[in-house]
């Protein structure tokens, strides 16, 4: 569904991304492992409109996004969970939410999707009213994913879900998200390490210097301890 | 007590009035990142839209004020469209946008002086007449004006509380990245922003045209309280801005009354500059990083 060619992208004159190219199908769960500063978040970021690629080819469901704005490319189904979840911040939590279903489809279902959401995060229905300011740090995170879960994604890209948070509340993230993957929604996810990728991913690339350095299947790459070792320090 | 019933009475009218003003002037900061100094020349615009039709072309009073914000309006659609929009996003936005105000600002005023000419103009009062309360004179055109700007006030805070469109703006002020993730068009937002400050402007110089005089000084003085009241509220919070503009609207008119009229503007910029040492993002400033 998403296929990502020859990408190149950057800022200014400098280039972070080198020709990345890479692949989600359908309902998989691909995770892009990469240290601190190799082009995590570059990559999400050109892929959801808000940096222009200055080379390759940015498809998805048959549609080129690579030439389409950030309204648009959400439009198609690719949704962008931010690094750092950016939420409004002197909006409700509920506020927040409903701005995840802007696009006019999704205002029309917003009060399941709602539900779903609050199914999902108990604890936003309890904060609803709440500023998002006042929230905690998973609290935020959690607010961040149900707002993108908002919208009528079919693919979820997620930017460092652990960051920030406390092993305990990293658990019950990527347990959420791995939920999220099985009901049918194909989830991107980038990471600084591995520790997540057992029982959650299907595929795993490897970043580096934003080039593509390695490809293969979660188990493959469990088992091939040493090369992420060496990669990943 | 008539002192006393006499300035909050003139508080209050001020108060709608610079509300007016100052909630177009910090939309736009909150979702453009812009000081629009062409602010008071859109209230210009207003003025002379509403003058022309009112006195030259006979038009009553009501389609005229309504004629008045759609087409300054119309003048904000072009600015963004024509001009903003060219620089938007670019490096240099900041100083940029601040000239575009300046230029659209002189352009504006030197056609109304060269159309109008110097002379200062006059307008019928909305509605005539006053009355008494104790020996506090009331304005039958104040009441409508103080109707007029309390209605435009609650009915922008209510769109923009509680419709789709008004949180949208909020959204884009607040964390633009996120916004456009959501699939918010930030330019249309934008255009929306800016045409809606500037029918406030324009309702705004349209509605004074019949309490002052009609004259092209008059743009720049709303455009000096609007800064007041919005810097003292915090850019950028449109509850602060509601709130600052009554405070100081109180203010000065409680200067006028018990102190004289000279003492008001003095005393206006005295209690902000004491403001901003308290508190230096304003009354309900938000915190640095949502103000740069
Ligand atoms: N706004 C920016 N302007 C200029 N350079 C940037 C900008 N953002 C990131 N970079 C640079 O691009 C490179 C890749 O950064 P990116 O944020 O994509 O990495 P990342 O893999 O997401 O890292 P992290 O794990 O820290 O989130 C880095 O060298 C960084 O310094
Ligand atoms: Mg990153």
């Amino acid at each position: 569904m998403l296929k990502v060619t020859d990408l190149e992208a950057g800022y200014g004159g400098s280039v972070v991304l080198h020709g990345v190219s890479l692949e989600v199908r359908d309902g998989e769960a691909v995770v892009i492992l990469g240290p601190n500063g190799h082009g995590k978040t570059t990559l999400l970021r050109t892929i959801s409109g808000l940096i222009r690629p200055s080379a390759g080819r940015i498809e998805f469901d048959g549609k080129v996004l690579s030439d389409m704005s950030p309204a648009d490319i959400v439009a198609t189904g690719v949704v962008h969970i931010p690094q750092g979840d950016l939420p409004f911040p002197e909006l409700t939590v509920l506020e927040n939410l409903l701005m995840g279903a802007y696009l006019p489809e999704a205002w029309k279902q917003r009060k399941e999707k709602l539900e779903q959401v609050y199914e999902l995060f108990p604890v936003l229905r309890e904060r609803s009213r709440q500023l998002a300011r006042s929230l905690s740090g998973g609290e935020r995170r959690m607010l961040a994913l149900g707002r993108g879960l908002m919208s009528n994604a079919k693919l979820l890209m997620v930017d460092e879900p652990s960051l920030g948070l406390a092993p305990f509340l990293i658990e019950e993230v990527y347990r959420k998200l791995h939920d999220i993957n099985k009901s049918g929604l194909s989830v991107l996810l980038a990471d600084e390490n591995a520790d997540h990728i057992a029982g959650f991913a299907d595929r795993v690339y490897l970043l580096e210097m934003g080039s593509i350095v390695g490809e293969g299947t979660a188990e493959d790459m469990l088992k091939n301890e040493a090369l992420l070792a060496a990669y990943l320090g | 007590m008539e002192k006393l019933m006499q300035a909050i009475y003139g508080g209050i009218v001020y108060g709608s009035i610079f509300g007016m003003m100052a909630l177009g002037l910090t939309l736009i900061w909150g979702a453009l990142r812009m000081l629009n100094l062409a602010h008071g020349s859109l209230y210009l615009v207003g003025t002379y839209i509403a003058f022309t039709l009112v006195n030259i072309l006979k038009v009553p009073m009501v389609p005229a004020l309504l004629i008045a914000a759609l087409g300054t309006a119309v003048v904000g659609f072009g600015i963004q469209t024509l001009l903003l929009n060219r620089i938007l996003g670019k490096p240099g936005w900041d100083v940029g946008s601040l000239i575009v105000g300046v230029g659209v600002g002189m352009a504006i005023d030197q056609s109304i002086l060269l159309i109008y000419g110097p002379r200062v103009k006059q307008m019928p009062p909305l509605i005539p007449g006053i009355f008494k309360i104790g020996r506090v004179v009331i304005n039958y055109n104040y009441l409508v004006v103080v109707a007029v700007a309390v209605i435009s006030l609650v009915l922008l805070s209510v769109f923009l509380s509680k419709s789709r469109h008004g949180l949208a703006i909020q959204a884009v002020s607040q964390q633009p990245d996120a916004a456009q993730l959501m699939g918010i068009p930030t330019r249309t937002v934008f255009l929306i922003v800016m045409c809606i400050s500037a029918a406030l402007a324009g309702l705004a110089g349209a509605l004074l045209s019949t309490v002052y005089q009609v004259q092209r000084e008059s743009g720049a003085n709303a455009m000096v309280m609007a800064l007041v009241v919005t810097i003292f509220g915090g850019l950028g919070s449109v509850k602060g801005t509601i709130w600052a503009a009554y405070i100081v609207g109180l203010l000065q008119s409680f200067l006028m009354v018990y102190l004289g009229a000279g003492t008001a503007l003095p005393g206006v910029f005295l209690f902000m500059m004491l403001m901003l040492v308290i508190r230096p993002s304003g009354l309900f400033g938000l915190g640095e990083a949502q103000r740069l």
